[in-house]
């Protein structure tokens, strides 16, 4: 007698053997309910993005109607955006994009390379510290920062510079995720080259960067992305002076309960616009801003 | 406990990738069945296809007599054991290996036997608590083995298990898993790329490649008798020196033709030419290392050749030749035939001559690649 | 309490090991304390040892100390310029310059006027001559606080670099003893581009959080305990320091008076649950949105992820506004529904209070399940895939497969990620703002400012107090407190956490 048929045990069930519908007729039926909803899913999602893109060609209300295809289609609104600051704002949020994008990504960088990279005194404390105060709600601050930037006249007309002056000041607390990245880049690449003669300056540009390009993408994409959705802050600093708008706050404020009637669809069109160049160049980057996205939240 | 039979098994990836060719293989209960091959050889398709983790293009699997093909891999009454372990990491080792029988629905006091039991068996009693993060690459392996131990299933099946351990841990689960299977007793399908493993391992050895099927047989068969040159390369380590030689007849006599030297094919070996009434010609000529002796002078029998790389691997010399045409080739010299003088002169560059006899030779075809006298 | 061995432990049956667990847990808690206060006090002893142990360094630092290290605790980097260290020296000595000069001409004053935050407030004088008003501006709380704050952070650097100051000259010393030449300028230079790059690196970055993120902070905590507001914003009315009376009113200590206690304790609900919900519902169709599109055998596999990806693109203020309106009473949604004459009258979406929370809890799936389907995705890919061979083998189904290995593998994965999530929806001021912006009005609920509504969100809360009645300090006490909940959260999160990655682990 083997030891292990002293294991066995009289059956706990003992269900007549039954033949299961084929492995694969129950994935095919598996697989096309799963088609199916994929389908709805995709037009839940999409359906709010292909109304916003036909009414902003409707020409015969401004306000919202009853269906989705436009009676009478026309470029109206869009010629409408013409007579209103829209492209000042647009000029105004592109400049704060670049910018922020530009300086925000090397202040990202160095605070997450160094993070990655050095073990320094204080070094633990500090991330410490930076995720104890990032529980703390940034909005209070805006009241404050409102103050100084007045004080250095950088409010309302001027609201562009003072704007991207805080979110670049602000930008090195968003680390994580390319300090996650730079994690997986063996340790003993710079080891390599710290032997091989290079300072730690030259680790970083000639190793470092060059492999760290997905994330250097990442951080500017999302960098850039920002400010074309920042309602919050942008419309505390510019204070009701459209010469200091971005897109986000202008376009709110057609919305107003006085104004809404009249400038509905052409929020619509001014939606679009503002929409198509930030996809375009997103779906250009896609790849990168995947990998940041899964690669943040697993090491975050 | 169980037969198995694969009766024309085929697996074709999108519709024109063949990864296994045409496979008939009857297993008997309770008997340890190997499959071997180079990467890519399909023979771990096929055993993923026995467990019901492939589907199978054409032909059929049959499981104690009953045909699976259709069935899930559970309801195939069959335990795995993966190459990467495929432990559940968040889940404690006794968690781990009780999965399947508390998925069965068993009473927890039932599973704790069975669990301590296999435990026991396999000396992993002090770490039923832990993570598998927290176990060394054996102990995972232990684990692994007990998962599927508890399972008391018809057909064991081992892909790869022991080829994630370093040299010296593999030769000790191998000799376990030697004594396991007298505990278990039950039929084993084990595959590896490991041909030590293959033989020491299995009641009976399938040698694969590209898909098809090579040769079956004991461990002794598929070394003595292998059915191309292929199989006679693969099995058997340092691999069998192959050559160009002629075979040639004399007075209803065979001989070979190497090199200028004429060795006469005599003993069974030569029997079984004439039986089979071999046409002389190009053949290509197989002598396993360990069947090349040293010779003192040159003789008709013997050739000459120059040392390139001696390795000393203590109770043998691996002697590492090259031969007059420029073909390369492998000897193992038993260190205890040599006298410390002959020891000393064997540095590289030295002379000597070689010879191997008759018997230990295997004839291949020069075009088929067949073997001349086995098949 | 009986303790039991491994063995007898698994022999217990489930429903004991449980309770047994529960017990071990609380049998630890006392453990648990005691360590915590030990950490403590061990953190206050190292504190006080290391501060002596200063003390006691500079001492004799001066004791044993050349001509040079003595005057330098007078005039800073004096030693390092004797010594050919000039870079060091020149800027020891600058900075104790501008230190000195800026107490001399404003901070003594910043200071000084820190505790009363200004004695005179503007005067409002009537000018017989042009027959108007004239306001002659004296103290101004907002920049005593402020230029305090800055005042104490300038001392607070000035004594680390004066501590520097003498370490270096105790370290030069040292290596002069040892016979080894000193680190001249330029070695000073190169170390910053190699040994200490870190500080090269960090030194903007830091400056910018200090001053854009930390002082703001330490400013808006300051100011709960002030009666800032717009009406006393310090330049035209001087504010002043009111203790606890702020949090007396917001959580209702004080009997008696007007106090938010019981309209904070909603709104607090309403986020806790808004953000568990949030968090969740994405959390758990978004993983199943990835595993349905991930699944062996669907087709098209790039152009569903692509639809949803797309939508992650479009700023959200446009999406987030468009839908508000597309579901407003006489918005698409009620059009349409109206015409096809499936309802009688426009559905309340945004002006019920339980249609609105539902509301928001939808739409905010709508936003969030393409953000989580990719992340994930990028987990799901991750997990073996012999993980799932194996329990196949084992015996389970496709739901056994998820809830035994998919759903611990990513809650074991991303637990730290959930956490964070959790926080962010508690704040996650745009897709309240946009959809309803607190709507529907909640006229019962007392609130120290701004119209709250049934679907405000404590940050929501905040801002309105804040930007549309500018009674700042409360404002401020609701994000102390938001800290404190948050913070509490994350605590008691990451003691449950299974496993806080090590961070080398990656490396």
């Amino acid at each position: 007698m083997s030891e292990m048929n002293q294991l066995e045990t009289p059956e706990v069930e003992s269900k007549p053997k039954k033949r299961h519908m084929g492995i694969k007729t129950q994935r095919v039926i598996s697989n096309t309910i799963i088609h199916i909803l994929l389908v709805i899913m995709s037009v839940v999602w999409l359906v709010p993005f292909v109304c916003i893109v036909l009414q902003s060609f409707r020409v015969e209300s401004t306000w919202q109607v009853g269906y989705i295809v436009p009676q009478k289609w026309g470029f109206d609104n869009y010629i409408a955006l013409t007579k209103t600051d829209f492209f000042t704002w647009y000029l105004n949020t592109f400049i704060i994009a670049v910018f922020t994008a530009l300086f925000q990504t090397i202040v990202v960088l160095c605070m997450s390379y160094t993070l990655s990279r050095f073990r320094f005194r204080g070094r633990k404390g500090l991330m410490r510290f930076m995720l104890i105060i990032g529980m703390f709600p940034g909005m209070l601050s805006m009241i404050i920062l409102y103050r100084i930037l007045a004080d250095l006249h950088l409010t309302q007309g001027n609201a562009v510079p003072g704007l991207i002056l805080v979110y670049v000041a602000s930008s090195g607390m968003g680390y994580y995720v390319s300090k996650g990245f730079f994690d997986t880049i063996p340790k003993s690449l710079d080891e390599a080259a710290r032997v091989d003669g290079a300072t730690r300056m030259q680790v970083l540009f000639k190793i470092i960067l060059p492999l760290a390009k997905p994330i250097v993408i990442y951080t500017i994409l999302t960098a850039f992305m920002a400010p074309w959705a920042d309602f919050v802050f942008a419309r505390y600093i510019s204070m009701n002076t459209s010469q200091g708008m971005n897109v986000a706050v202008g376009l709110y404020s057609w919305l107003n309960k006085d104004q809404i009637a009249g400038k509905y669809t052409t929020f619509c069109a001014g939606g679009v616009l503002v929409a198509i160049p930030v996809t375009v160049l997103f779906m250009f980057l896609q790849k990168y801003y995947v990998s940041g996205v899964t690669g943040g939240a697993v090491k975050g | 406990m169980a037969t198995v039979k694969l009766t024309n098994v085929k697996k074709i990836y999108d519709k024109h990738v063949v990864a296994v060719q045409d496979f008939n293989l009857e297993i008997a209960d309770k008997e340890f069945v190997v499959f071997v091959g180079p990467s890519g050889c399909g023979k771990s398709t096929t055993l993923r296809m026995i467990a019901g983790l492939e589907d199978i293009s054409e032909g059929t699997i049959e499981i104690d007599g009953e045909v699976v093909n259709d069935l899930q891999p559970k309801d195939r009454n069959i335990a795995m054991v993966f190459q990467n372990y495929a432990l559940y990491p968040h889940m404690t080792v006794y968690d781990n290996i009780a999965f399947s029988l508390r998925l069965k629905k068993t009473p927890e006091d039932i599973v704790y036997d069975k669990v301590t039991k296999a435990a026991e068996i396999l000396g992993i009693t002090d770490y039923l608590l832990r993570k598998p993060k927290a176990l060394s690459g054996g102990q995972r392996q232990r684990v692994a083995i007990g998962r599927a131990m508890v399972r008391d299933s018809k057909v064991f099946l081992m892909d790869e298990p022991l080829s994630n351990l370093d040299a010296k841990l593999r030769n000790q689960m191998r000799a376990e898993i030697i004594q396991l299977r007298e505990k278990i007793d039950t039929t084993f399908v084990y595959v590896t790329h490991d041909q030590t493993e293959a033989m020491t391992l299995g009641d009976r050895i399938v040698i694969m490649k590209d898909g098809y099927i090579q040769q079956v047989g004991s461990p002794m068969d598929v070394f003595e008798k292998p059915v191309n040159l292929f199989v006679a390369e693969f099995i058997g380590a340092p691999k069998m020196n192959i050559m160009d030689a002629e075979l040639i007849v004399e007075d209803g006599k065979y001989y070979v033709h190497l090199l200028g030297a004429k060795i006469p094919v005599d003993g069974f070996k030569g029997e079984l030419l004439k039986e089979r009434n071999v046409a002389p010609g190009k053949i290509k000529l197989g002598i396993r290392p360990e069947h090349l002796t040293l010779t003192a002078e040159k003789s008709e029998k013997s050739f000459e050749c120059q040392l390139q790389v001696n390795e000393m691997m203590g109770s043998e010399l691996h002697l590492h030749v090259v031969l007059s045409d420029g073909e390369k080739m492998i000897a193992r010299i038993p260190t205890i035939n040599l006298a410390p003088e002959q020891r000393a002169g064997l540095v590289a560059g030295c002379t000597f001559c070689i010879t191997a006899e008759g018997k230990a030779m295997h004839f291949f075809d020069a075009e088929t690649e067949k073997n001349l006298i086995f098949d | 309490m009986t303790k039991y061995t491994e063995l007898e432990y698994l022999k217990l049956s489930k429903w004991r090991k449980f309770l047994y667990k529960i017990a071990c847990f609380f049998v630890g808690i006392p453990g648990w304390f005691v360590n915590l206060f030990k950490k403590i006090g061990s953190a206050f002893k190292d504190f006080g040892i290391s501060v002596k142990d200063d003390f006691v360094d500079i001492f004799t630092t001066f004791k044993n100390g050349d001509y040079k290290t003595r005057l330098s605790f007078v005039i800073m980097g004096f030693g390092s310029i004797a010594r050919g260290q000039i870079l060091r020296g020149v800027l020891f000595l600058l900075f104790e310059l501008v230190f000195i000069v800026y107490m001399i001409f404003w901070g003594g004053y910043w200071i000084s006027m820190l505790p009363s935050l200004g004695t005179q407030g503007a005067i409002k004088e009537y000018d017989p001559i042009y027959d108007t008003y004239v306001t002659t501006y004296y103290d101004d709380s907002f920049k005593i606080l402020l230029y305090g704050i800055l005042t104490i952070f300038f001392i607070v650097a000035f004594l680390y670099t004066w501590r520097l100051n003498v370490k270096q000259n105790a370290i030069a010393e040292e290596i002069l003893k040892s016979g080894k030449p000193l680190k001249g300028t330029k070695d000073d230079l190169k170390s910053l581009v190699d040994e200490q790059f870190h500080k090269t690196l960090l030194a903007l970055p830091l400056t910018g959080i200090l001053v854009f993120t930390v002082m703001p902070m330490i400013f808006m905590i300051l100011v709960a305990f002030t009666n800032y507001s717009g009406e006393f914003d310090g330049k035209n009315n001087l504010f002043s320091w009111v203790g606890l009376e702020n949090f007396n009113q917001m959580l209702g200590w004080s009997a008696g008076g007007v106090n938010y206690a019981a309209t904070f304790g909603e709104v607090l609900a309403w986020t806790l649950i808004w953000a568990f919900f949030a968090t969740f519902t994405n959390y758990f169709l978004g993983m199943l949105v990835a595993m349905m599109i991930n699944k062996k055998g669907i087709r098209l596999k790039k152009v569903w992820r692509t639809i949803l990806i797309v939508t992650i693109a479009v700023p959200q203020f446009i999406s987030l506004l468009y839908v508000s309106k597309m579901f407003a009473q006489d918005g698409l949604v009620n059009g349409m529904l109206l015409d096809w004459g499936w309802i009688d009258k426009a559905l309340p979406f945004w002006t019920d209070s339980t249609w609105a929370r539902v509301m928001v809890i939808v739409i905010n799936i709508w936003i969030g399940i393409p953000y989580l389907m990719l992340i994930a995705t990028g987990i799901l890919m991750n997990i073996p895939q012999d993980l799932y061979e194996s329990a196949k083998i084992d015996g389970a189904n496709a739901f056994q497969q998820y809830t035994k290995i998919t759903l611990p593998y990513m809650l074991f994965v991303t637990g730290p990620y959930l956490l964070t999530s959790f926080i962010s929806n508690m704040n996650n001021f745009n897709v309240i703002y946009l959809l309803t912006g607190g709507a529907p009005t909640n006229a019962a609920a007392l609130s120290p400012g701004g119209s709250l509504g049934y679907t405000d969100l404590l940050i929501t809360w905040l801002f309105k107090i804040a930007i549309n009645d500018s009674k700042f300090y409360m404002a401020s006490v609701i994000g102390i407190l938001v800290f404190i909940v948050v913070s509490v959260i994350s605590l008691i999160v990451y003691s449950l956490l299974p496993s806080t990655r090590n961070e080398e682990d990656f490396q």
